[in-house]
């Protein structure tokens, strides 16, 4: 069986799976838009003549049916939908697999995906199988006496538990996005909040349910790698903490394994906690039977409690934080190989044993942003772009080398990513200084002021950043 | 500028040389195509009181078993096809024809005009929008009803997702003409509009009645 | 000499008309006519005078042969043009020469709200042997003028229909009788407030139980432009009128499928007219009229005075007629008897007995039935019903054993119910925490009592949610069959709001036909929505086995209706059943478009009538869910036409005894249905994406000459003129559909 993948994304994950592929004797191809002509992965990929051309031009990397239609027009078997853009969207999914020329999808099936992706059907499974959830409504609430029961409840609980400070979120059920959320801190506010919140949903979103849930504050923001195969097998790669991802700003840094000693003096039992949140996910995948790669994201309270906040079913950006502490055979895996081998119907090929955990690794999101001016994109030419090769860090990129490059004005202006790795979490800190020092990256704008990227930012305030 | 400044015979005569305007049809996605034209072909561009009519049925492309039809928005007289890609597969955005469009007076006069009206400028590559409060002033004045001064807050920049304020720095005046439309990306450096400072204003008057009696 | 030039003046109108009704001078020995009459008038001054009378009287003699012949063999369509004629009669003429004074009302002439239409308050006098009786009455009709621009050939606009309201509401509160003279080739088919179909099915609606007597004349009746001041309890027509659902022409460009601006061919119009029993005595025949004025031979003119004073007398009679049948069977009688020893001679003039106009309270009640009745009876030879004798008795039975237990279950143990919920309040009202104690248990048995089957307690302690109401609806989902189809199209609006071309298995199953982008309905086959409005099971269809049939015996039209029946499985475009929405159970009445596009003809009528009454017996809400309707089916003539006052009737005496009536338009709703039973209903909701109005876009372009803009007819458009009140998207139509019977039918749900 020869597979071929069409590659629906763009950027550094296009170019990762073209290389995965590429690693698998896979043949490709890649969809692009006008304004990613000059992208390394179509670059890289428009030698071929006629159809047997690996790179097409597409309307957009939104629209199923150019997608669908060049997958079929270059004969393509799969598709790879990335992250973003398709990944989680179960009727591309669906679609792609119950059309009449049926394509394999590299992810769960649509039925996980669905099921999965909403948040609030989640929260059910996770409750009836004993899996801790922030406390609150598992479903929308419509009357107003049931909900300030429910709110009261909460509250009370909170204060029993001598959390300080104990406050509520009323949420648009329909909503999404922060949107139409609201905190209470005393019952005697609660209905006046209800009805303002439940206002808001009826007329944005056409249907005034209302969730409510307990709000945690200063927490830490878990992620567990699991990685399934078509066959039933479930194995983990640890945990990473994506914390500085829940204070409101986009992810820059991310670190496994979850909890790192020196980075802050826990109060409970870090490892046990790990453990006991790998278990639940693994519980959770085996119930809903989950059969491709995916990110089970937990929030870990102060006091050590974990709560599970919701399922990506895809391949996440920071996917490398986790390999890198991985080890089978005493190699780092490549998730993005693994992912794929599984989705075409290969076995695992090992199990959880085989996998050692060994050390730290962080990941430094390289973007082009003004960290002084509220991390705004800033655009314009590269004219160098060079990264130090060190047989502890890896880097994924996009952006060309050897030749000026216009970061595109129609989608986020990411330029890399950088993996780092030591045996200790003050190793791989040292490591990550070392390499944003020796990584220049040139170019100026319209203007011809010079191009102005996070690099800084990030080696001055690793330490903070990674206070967990 | 003066009006002396403008040499007219030397612009009219290049528009009387060739009135004509060169339109390249790209498709707008992927599929099959079927050409409904050939090379020479008169076409017509959408008509109706309502505007409500179709133009000339210029080609089809079928994606995914929907066979969609694409009719040209302009009239005019089909001066290249790509004869070669005739039912073949063709990706998003291939230039198939190019469509040769006799100028109308009023087309003319908005050419000769961009060269006397101040341009603004995109100041990168993005979508534009007028500011909403503009784009209210408009509706409610009309275009040409509302004069700009600079620190107006004149259009919404989207770039990267995020929606950037422009602010204006040019001299003082009334928007004349508008060459972007919402939502399309523009290059960095191209006119967005023209500005007319309220005493050129019967320069421009001027202008206008000129072409339009020497133009037949 | 004068005199001999107005008498050849008077053979040439003769000549010129005879050539009019023909359409072309080439008839019999028109032309030779002609040239005598050329040749007379050439040598007009060379003749003697007795030479000249002689030649004048053998060429009226050789004309009034050749009407003669002409009034023999008069086929439909010619009727069509005597009734265009411009030397017509027209009302003018009319309350000039039949009523003794007359003040015309709401404008004159061009000044005039809609000159197309004239009320008009007016004496008519008749004599008996010792006095000279005054009788009041409102005149209301189309004026079509004597070539007049401005009078719009009678065609009435929207506010011309509710002048006529107007002034029969003012007849109403005066007490006197109505005579209505229709002249119109149909309604002015623009939307603007108040929108043609709107009007007409407010004036139907409001005629229906109007408290005065109604006598309609028909010269030109065209369709629902006629029935907006036609609902007469008693409906005459004038012999050479015609009365159609259609225009024969219109009729012809539909049959013969011809493109617009293309020339319609003769014949057909000619064979459209004839099959679509238009004429007088066609009229008759069909029931849809009581009796027919003569008129002289090709027609009355302007001048026809013996013909005015007969049609005085028609009116006189027709009107005593109304008036004596709601007093006693005995007054009726006597005035028959009275009329019969006058003899035929007696028709032509007015009947020499005196006969007040005035109605009692009891009288107008009888008024209102008789009229009732009279459109109840109305098309019953339209369709057909395969009932065997048994079924049909055991029909019957069971409907009067359904009234007597709905009677009793509403009438006597309602007023119980409420009694006892008085109590309940008044003690509960002026309680005190000890009386709450005692009534409290009280409530629960009651409660317990008074429940319906099927609702389970409320929900208590559901604390932490239990994810809403509309958690497990159905046990298994309907997807429409349009979803089992591999490939995409593309949204209408893709251009305005960028939408993506949709996947046909995603668009038809879980977006319910909506494009995901700008809300856009794709148009879902009927069976959908009895799948997804109702509980499962919860649908009893009735008169299942009303039949369309062919009542005119149109050609081809069998065949058409065996096709539409194979294709459905169904007899006819209306289907009627009970069903119930979240607990609350309803009657429906559906058309739908696989079935000859809905069009509305007796079997339809009928079915839609009896839905009302059965909604009536069970005192339940009625639903008209309109998948389709492409207006009233013109192939039954008027007995289709008559389906707009008969089925109105049935809406206005549903609502008149508490009923709560909702319509809910989908897709395409046009024309007759939409300008009476349907139109009339306080309450209109459209499906997002439908079209709504009166006439379609080609005919508003032939009629008016102007072009209506795309959006014209949209659901919005009509909710902006407020014609309907409110657009309900697909996916809530269910929610929605309970919401309005929560809020409309108030508190008992939909009796008053």
């Amino acid at each position: 069986m020869k597979d071929k993948v069409l590659i629906a994304n763009r950027g550094e994950i296009a170019l990762r799976i073209m290389r995965a592929c590429q690693d698998l004797g896979l043949d490709y191809v890649v969809v692009y838009t006008a304004a990613d002509e000059h992208s390394e992965h179509v670059r890289l990929n428009l030698d071929g003549k006629g159809n047997n051309r690996r790179a097409w031009r597409v309307a957009s990397y939104t629209d199923p049916n150019d997608i669908l239609a060049v997958a079929d027009h270059t004969k393509c078997t799969a598709i790879h939908p990335g992250y973003g853009f398709f990944s989680e969207d179960f009727r591309f999914a669906r679609r792609v697999t119950t059309r009449d020329r049926p394509l394999k999808f590299i992810g769960p099936t649509w039925e996980v995906i669905k099921e999965l992706g909403d948040k609030i059907n989640t929260k059910r499974v996770a409750n009836q199988l004993g899996i801790p959830t922030i406390p609150g409504t598992d479903g929308p609430i419509y009357n107003e006496i049931d909900a300030e029961e429910i709110a009261r409840r909460l509250l009370d609980d909170q204060a029993e538990r001598k959390i300080h400070r104990p406050s509520i979120l009323v949420k648009a059920a329909a909503g999404g996005g922060g949107m139409g959320i609201e905190e209470v801190h005393e019952i005697e506010q609660f209905r006046r909040v209800y009805r303002q919140v439940q206002n808001y949903a009826k007329r944005q979103f056409g249907d005034p349910g209302v969730l409510i849930e307990q709000c945690l504050r200063d927490y830490n923001h878990l992620e567990v790698q699991l990685l399934c195969s078509r066959h039933g097998e479930r194995v983990h790669f640890g945990t990473r903490n994506c914390t500085i991802q829940s204070t409101g700003r986009q992810k820059r840094l991310e670190a496994a394994p979850g909890f790192d000693p020196t980075c802050f003096p826990y109060e409970f039992d870090g490892p046990a906690v790990l453990e006991r949140i790998v278990e639940y996910s693994l519980k959770l995948a085996s119930h809903v039977r989950y059969d491709n790669v995916g990110t089970w994201e937990w929030i870990v309270s102060r006091d050590g409690s974990p709560y599970l906040l919701e399922v990506n079913t895809r391949i996440q950006v920071e996917n490398d934080v986790s390999a890198r502490i991985s080890y089978i055979n005493g190699q780092h895996p490549n998730l993005l190989r693994e992912q794929i081998r599984l989705a075409l119907g290969d076995k695992l090929g090992y199990n959880q044993n085989d996998i050692q955990f060994r050390g730290t690794s962080i990941e430094l999101r390289i973007v082009a942003e003004d960290a002084q001016r509220g991390f705004a994109p800033w655009i314009g030419t590269i004219s160098r772009f060079s990264y130090p090769q060190h047989e502890w860090s890896a880097v994924y990129t996009h952006v060309p080398t050897d030749r000026p490059y216009v970061i595109p004005s129609d989608y986020d202006p990411n330029l890399a990513l950088a993996l780092v790795w030591g045996d200790s979490m003050a190793e791989a800190k040292e490591r990550a200084r070392l390499f944003l020092n020796e990584m220049v990256i040139e170019g100026s704008n319209a203007a011809g002021l010079p191009i102005v990227t996070n690099l800084q930012y990030l080696a001055d305030n690793m330490d903070r950043l990674l206070t967990f | 500028m003066l009006e002396q400044d403008i040499d007219f015979d030397a612009i009219l005569s290049r528009y009387r040389a060739d009135p004509f305007d060169y339109l390249a049809v790209h498709t707008s996605h992927t599929g099959r195509l079927r050409f409904k034209v050939a090379k020479g072909d008169q076409v017509e561009g959408v008509t109706g009181k309502f505007r409500h009519i179709p133009g000339t049925l210029l080609y089809e492309l079928e994606r995914e078993r929907n066979p969609k039809r694409f009719t040209s928005k302009t009239n005019g007289q089909v001066d290249m096809i790509r004869a070669d890609l005739e039912g073949n597969f063709v990706e998003a955005g291939e230039q198939i024809m190019t469509l040769k469009h006799p100028l109308t007076k009023r087309e003319i006069i908005e050419y000769i005009l961009r060269q006397v009206l101040t341009p603004y400028k995109a100041p990168e590559k993005a979508k534009y929008f007028f500011s909403m409060d503009l784009q209210a002033r408009v509706d409610k004045y009309g275009l040409r009803g509302v004069s700009l001064k600079p620190g107006d807050e004149v259009l919404t920049m989207s770039l990267m997702k995020r929606d950037t304020p422009v602010y204006y720095d040019g001299e003082p005046g009334i928007i004349h003409s508008v060459y972007f439309k919402p939502g399309v990306s523009v290059e960095q450096g191209e006119p967005l509009f023209g500005v007319c400072p309220k005493d050129r204003l019967s320069l421009i008057e001027r202008i206008i009645t000129r072409v339009k009696a020497e133009w037949d | 000499m004068e005199h001999l030039r107005k008498r050849l003046l008077k053979v040439e109108e003769r000549i010129v008309y005879l050539g009019q009704i023909k359409e072309g001078p080439d008839w019999g020995n028109l032309p030779a006519l002609q040239e005598t009459l050329k040749g007379v008038r050439d040598s007009f001054y060379d003749l003697s005078q007795e030479a000249l009378a002689e030649k004048i009287g053998s060429l009226e003699e050789s004309v009034s042969f050749l009407e003669a012949r002409c009034e023999e063999t008069l086929s439909s369509m010619e009727r069509v043009r005597i009734v265009r004629s411009p030397l017509r009669f027209s009302l003018k003429d009319l309350l000039e020469n039949v009523y003794e004074e007359y003040t015309e009302l709401g404008g004159e002439e061009d000044a005039n709200i809609d000159p197309a239409l004239v009320a008009a308050r007016a004496s008519i006098c008749r004599r008996t042997k010792n006095k000279t009786i005054m009788q009041q009455v409102m005149v209301i009709g189309h004026e079509k003028g004597h070539g007049e621009e401005y009078r719009n050939g009678g065609s009435t606009k929207p506010w011309g229909n509710e002048k006529a309201l107007r002034y029969m509401r003012v007849a109403e509160t005066e007490g006197i009788p109505i005579h209505f003279y229709i002249f119109t080739p149909g309604a002015f088919p623009v939307e603007e407030y108040p929108g043609a179909a709107q009007q007409i099915a407010r004036n139907l609606y409001v005629m229906a139980k109007l408290r005065v007597p109604m006598i309609a004349v028909t010269s030109e009746g065209g369709s629902g432009g006629a029935e907006a001041v036609g609902m007469g309890d008693m409906r005459l027509m004038f012999s050479h009128g015609y009365y159609s659902v259609i225009s024969p022409e219109g009729a012809a460009a539909i049959e013969g499928k011809v493109k617009e601006g293309d020339k319609l061919p003769k014949d057909l119009v000619e064979t459209c007219a004839d099959r679509l029993a238009i004429t007088a005595a066609d009229n008759l025949r069909l029931g849809t009229i009581d009796r027919v004025i003569p008129e002289p031979i090709l027609g009355a003119k302007r001048d026809d005075f013996a013909f005015f004073r007969r049609v005085k007398a028609e009116m006189i009679r027709a009107t005593d007629e109304v008036v004596l049948k709601t007093k006693s069977l005995r007054a009726f009688r006597a005035y028959e008897l009275k009329l019969e020893k006058d003899g035929e001679a007696g028709l032509d003039d007015e009947p020499r007995i005196d006969v007040s106009w005035e109605l009692a309270d009891d009288e107008i009640e009888r008024l209102l039935q008789l009229r009732s009745r009279k459109y109840r009876e109305m098309a019953r030879q339209g369709y057909q019903e395969k009932l065997s004798g048994y079924a049909a008795f055991y029909r019957r039975a069971g409907q009067s054993l359904a009234k007597l237990y709905y009677t009793f279950r509403y009438d006597i143990l309602k007023s119980q119910h409420k009694q006892v919920k008085k109590v309940i309040k008044d003690v509960s009202g002026e309680s005190s925490v000890l009386i709450k104690q005692v009534s409290a248990p009280f409530y629960a048995a009651y409660d317990f009592i008074s429940r319906k089957p099927g609702e389970r307690p409320a929900r208590s302690g559901a604390l932490w949610g239990s994810g809403g109401e509309e958690q497990v609806e159905y046990g298994e989902i309907y997807t429409s069959s349009l979803a089992n189809e591999d490939r995409t199209v593309t949204c209408p609006n893709a251009e305005r709001h960028g939408c993506k071309d949709l996947w046909v298995p995603d668009l038809y199953g879980e977006f319910c036909g909506v494009c995901e982008t700008c809300g856009h309905h794709f148009p879902l086959e009927y069976q959908w929505y009895m799948r997804h409005l109702f509980e499962p099971d919860s649908i009893r269809e009735f008169n299942s086995d009303l039949a369309s049939i062919n009542p005119l015996d149109f050609p081809g039209i069998d065949k058409k209706l065996e096709l539409a029946r194979k294709k459905t499985g169904r007899p006819c475009a209306m289907i009627t059943f009970d069903a119930r929405v979240m607990g609350i159970d309803i009657v429906v009445a559906m058309l739908y478009s696989d079935f000859r596009n809905g069009t509305v003809g007796a079997a339809e009528g009928e079915k839609f009538v009896r839905a009302c009454e059965v909604a009536k017996i069970k005192r339940r809400p009625l639903l008209a869910y309109v998948h389709t309707t492409g207006g009233i089916r013109i192939h039954e003539g008027t007995l289709g036409v008559i389906q707009m006052p008969k089925c109105t009737m049935a809406v206005r005496e549903y609502i008149g005894s508490g009923g709560l009536y909702l319509v809910v338009y989908d897709n395409n709703s046009y024309a007759g249905p939409v300008a009476s039973f349907l139109g009339c209903s306080p309450y209109q909701f459209a499906i997002r994406s439908s079209r709504i109005g009166f006439a379609g876009p080609r005919v508003i372009r032939e009629t008016t000459g102007e072009d209506v803009p795309p959006y014209y007819h949209s659901a919005r458009s009509a909710l902006k003129r407020g014609h309907i009140q409110g657009i309900w998207d697909r996916r809530e139509f269910r929610r929605n559909l309970h919401k309005s019977l929560m809020t409309m039918g108030g508190g008992n749900l939909y009796y008053r």
